[in-house]
């Protein structure tokens, strides 16, 4: 893989690349709260049937897995907790945020005990809203998330760099300024 | 296994008002002048307030009279909020808010109050106990009496800080060890909405009955 | 005794001595044992810590708190009508559940009843997350035995309900349908008949786990006489639910309290079981989810016309007074205890909600077990992190 870390990755070579991770992603699912039970649905069972999206819902470790997906109310308490879960996972590491517990606090918003979204503590990539968010909406956050991976600059990833598209480092690396790249929310809209 | 089927007499079996007094006057027996006050719905609930000496002794009374199913135990602050509900229009006129205690059902002399539920489930029947909390913050353990108050005196000890006599452990049981204050305590205060004022300021849903006939007495 | 000469006693000591020293060597250090706060066998973020000799329990500890969202303080904060799209979150799988006792609790201090069809709804609707709810924890106690097939058939099968909630309430999880004085709606068109047939379903789920998972011998060896709760150590840790009944405690506040509620017209059977073991509790509670379904087919068939609301002002207002309401929740006695001032609040709430008392009980019945049966004990229990921490 050394072309990729030295950044000179062929873009229809990543696009392969790209192609085989987003269809083989492995997700831990990080279920907190209400929200865990939603996303059991969406993952374990039989009508949802997440696995063909080229999803697997099963590693046993987050050291396994490429995407976590964080559902439920954070506390505060939790929080560390959280964040070494996501230090443990290797790179390239994606997370989905799933509820409003998640995404903002929810109707927690103004507890003493609760972290106000999860995205104080690690990055997200898709936010799925809702309070709960039905599993087909946790299924099309994957879609999307999936989306994306196909389009990403691997190198820029590897290197640890907010999401840069691969259509986007040619054009910049003219114009050398990059606009900051926008989170997906499912559904649409922005999250405040 | 036993066959207990529900069975027509039920509502025979159901507590009436007899037994709620007799519940009283076989625990004022026991306590003497450590019975304060009662207070009795008929048909529904009985309060008991004892002195905060007499705590521990209540409990062992009342489990001597078959009250042995351990309910829940926490503890009342009856200090009004000092920040309302927070959710008022931020321009209009702040309120003047009361500092004035006025405590609940069998009334009370300090701020806090301990109160515990006991229930008895061979008559089918409860019994709330409440205790003023005097001036040293703490009142007896319930431990030697119902193994089950050890998390709730614990959960009281953290959100409202009334310590508890003889009880070995009264470590922080939800929130983080730095975390400081006492949430429950009503001049605590939530940060989250002194920051941001309340989106749903003007909060009333139409109701199904209302809507219908077009008019809300509001 | 015959009488030693000096050379016997001095090999006995010897002998002694050289037991001595290869107990001290093989003596096992203590160890310490941190499960969670994520762990799959914890169904949430439960923490526990057991020291551990070898392979037994010596001493163990739950740490809860990674889900305490601080839900008494924030009713202080939100007015009556509010306070229930807070605390249908308690119990996240029996949602309905929670809601019920808080209103009773509201209306019993406005002095105010629901009219007879809202009852009977706001039973069916009860009786329905119970069922939600169990099936879900009947799934969930094969995974942690290794089975893995039961709780693809409890989200199946707990789908059908969770549309007959959504059906009904709009919400397939957190409803937030009741009301002071009634409920938002009436039901949808259709919605009888469906039931009916969903509780067959639900009827052949709890046949297909007991043959699978009830008659397993692997599952029977591992709960039967593990994790023995008496009844009186039951009692005085204020357990409540099948956990009470596994015990022999015949306690069922559906049957044995008054309260605005209907269940006093259907006939049911409580169900108890002497054992006490980790067994008894998972069976009581499969029993239980057939006499819910029972208590649905009873009680669908007999609601009343009528309107499902009664007249309350727009803005709810509830007289100062206390009041104690507790239902027979899916995981056992969920009670409010509400203090208004009058105002359009309340001023307290104390929310007793089972799952805490139940749990507490772990380092009582931990206490020298095994360490594979600390993941059935804890199953069988039964408890919902969002009831425990609140
Ligand atoms: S967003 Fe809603 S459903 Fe999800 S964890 Fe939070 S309260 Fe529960």
């Amino acid at each position: 893989m050394g072309l990729v870390d030295r950044g000179r990755m062929p873009a229809p070579l990543t696009k392969l690349f790209n192609m085989g991770r987003s269809y083989s992603m492995w997700v831990y699912q990080w279920g907190l709260a209400c929200c865990a039970i939603e996303m059991g649905a969406a993952f374990g069972s039989p009508r949802y049937d997440v696995m063909r999206l080229g999803v697997i819902p099963l590693p046993a470790s987050p050291r396994q897995a490429d995407l976590v997906v964080v559902s439920g109310t954070v506390t505060d308490k939790m929080a560390p907790a959280v964040k070494r879960l996501y230090e443990q996972m290797p790179e390239p590491k994606y997370v989905i945020s799933m509820g409003s517990c998640a995404n903002c606090g929810g109707p927690y918003w103004d507890s003493y005990s609760v972290t106000k979204g999860v995205d104080q503590i690690i990055p997200v990539d898709v936010y799925v809203p809702g309070c709960p968010p039905r599993p087909e909406a946790l299924l099309e956050g994957i879609v999307l998330l999936q989306q994306r991976i196909k389009n990403e600059d691997m190198a820029a990833k590897w290197r640890n760099e907010e999401f840069t598209t691969l259509q986007k480092t040619a054009a910049l690396e003219k114009a050398k300024s990059q606009p900051a790249p926008e989170p997906i929310v499912v559904g649409g809209g922005p999250i405040e | 296994m036993s066959d207990t089927a529900t069975g027509t007499d039920e509502t025979a079996a159901l507590p009436g008002d007899g037994l709620r007094e007799g519940i009283v006057d076989r625990l004022r027996s026991d306590l003497g002048e450590h019975l304060l006050d009662t207070y009795l719905i008929p048909h529904t609930d009985l309060w008991v307030r004892v002195s905060a000496e007499a705590w521990g002794q209540t409990a062992a009374a009342l489990k001597a009279q078959g009250f042995d199913h351990f309910c829940f135990l926490s503890a009342l602050d009856w200090l009004p909020s000092p920040f309302g509900k927070g959710e008022d229009d931020p321009d209009a006129e702040p309120v003047a808010i009361s500092t004035e205690l006025v405590q609940g059902y069998t009334g009370g002399e300090t701020r806090f109050q301990v109160f515990a539920r006991l229930t008895d489930i061979k008559r089918h029947v409860g019994v709330t106990i409440k205790a003023d909390v005097p001036e040293s913050m703490s009142v007896p353990t319930w431990l030697p009496h119902f193994a089950g108050a050890n998390w709730h005196e614990r959960e009281t000890h953290e959100m409202f800080g009334i310590g508890f006599e003889g009880h070995p452990d009264l470590r922080n049981l939800y929130l983080p060890g730095e975390f400081e204050g006492f949430p429950l305590r009503k001049d605590f205060p939530l940060l989250s909405r002194m920051v941001k004022p309340w989106p749903g300021i003007v909060d009333v849903e139409p109701m199904p009955v209302a809507a219908q006939e077009g008019d809300g007495e509001s | 005794m015959t009488v030693l000469n000096e050379r016997q006693q001095l090999s006995y000591i010897a002998a002694q001595a050289a037991d001595a020293r290869l107990n001290v060597e093989l003596e096992t250090e203590g160890m310490t044992l941190n499960i969670g706060p994520q762990h799959p066998a914890t169904h949430g973020t439960l923490r526990i810590i057991a020291r551990l000799d070898g392979e037994q329990v010596v001493w163990a500890e739950p740490v809860a708190g990674y889900m305490h969202r601080g839900y008494e303080k924030l009713t202080e904060v939100r007015t009556f009508p509010q306070v229930t799209a807070l605390i249908n979150r308690i119990d996240w799988l029996g949602s309905f559940a929670n809601e019920v006792p808080f209103i009773l609790a509201a209306e019993q201090l406005m002095e105010i009843e629901a009219p007879p069809r809202a009852q009977y709804i706001r039973t069916i609707l009860f009786e329905l997350s119970r069922i939600a709810n169990v099936s879900l924890f009947l799934g969930d106690l094969g995974v942690q035995m290794g089975a893995i097939t039961p709780v693809f058939m409890a989200f199946r099968d707990r789908e059908y309900v969770l549309n007959l909630i959504e059906g009904a309430t709009g919400g397939r999880f957190h409803p937030n349908f009741d009301r002071i004085g009634g409920l938002k709606d009436d039901l949808p068109k259709g919605w009888i008949a469906e039931t009916k047939q969903v509780m067959k379903k639900l009827r052949t789920f709890c046949d297909e786990i007991e043959d699978l998972l009830f008659g397993n011998e692997i599952f029977q060896s591992r709960t039967r006489g593990v994790g023995i709760i008496p009844a009186d150590v039951a009692k005085s840790y204020g357990m409540t639910g099948a956990n009470l009944r596994a015990s022999g405690v015949d306690w069922d506040l559906r049957r044995d309290q008054k309260n605005a509620m209907v269940w006093d017209q259907a006939d049911f059977k409580v169900w108890t079981h002497p054992d006490g073991d980790s067994w008894a509790r998972c069976w009581i509670r499969l029993q239980e989810t057939r006499e819910a379904t029972k208590i649905v087919d009873q009680l669908i068939d007999n609601i009343p016309a009528g309107p499902v609301m009664t007249k309350v002002p727009r803005i709810i207002k509830v007289p100062a007074g206390e009041a104690w309401v507790s239902t027979e929740n899916p995981l056992g006695e969920m009670g409010y205890y509400v203090v208004s001032k009058g105002d359009l609040g309340p001023f307290r709430v104390k929310i007793r909600s089972a799952s805490f008392n139940n749990i507490s009980i772990t380092p009582w019945v931990l206490k020298g077990v095994y360490v594979p049966d600390i993941i059935t004990i804890l199953a069988s229990l039964y408890f919902i992190l969002g009831d425990i921490d609140r």
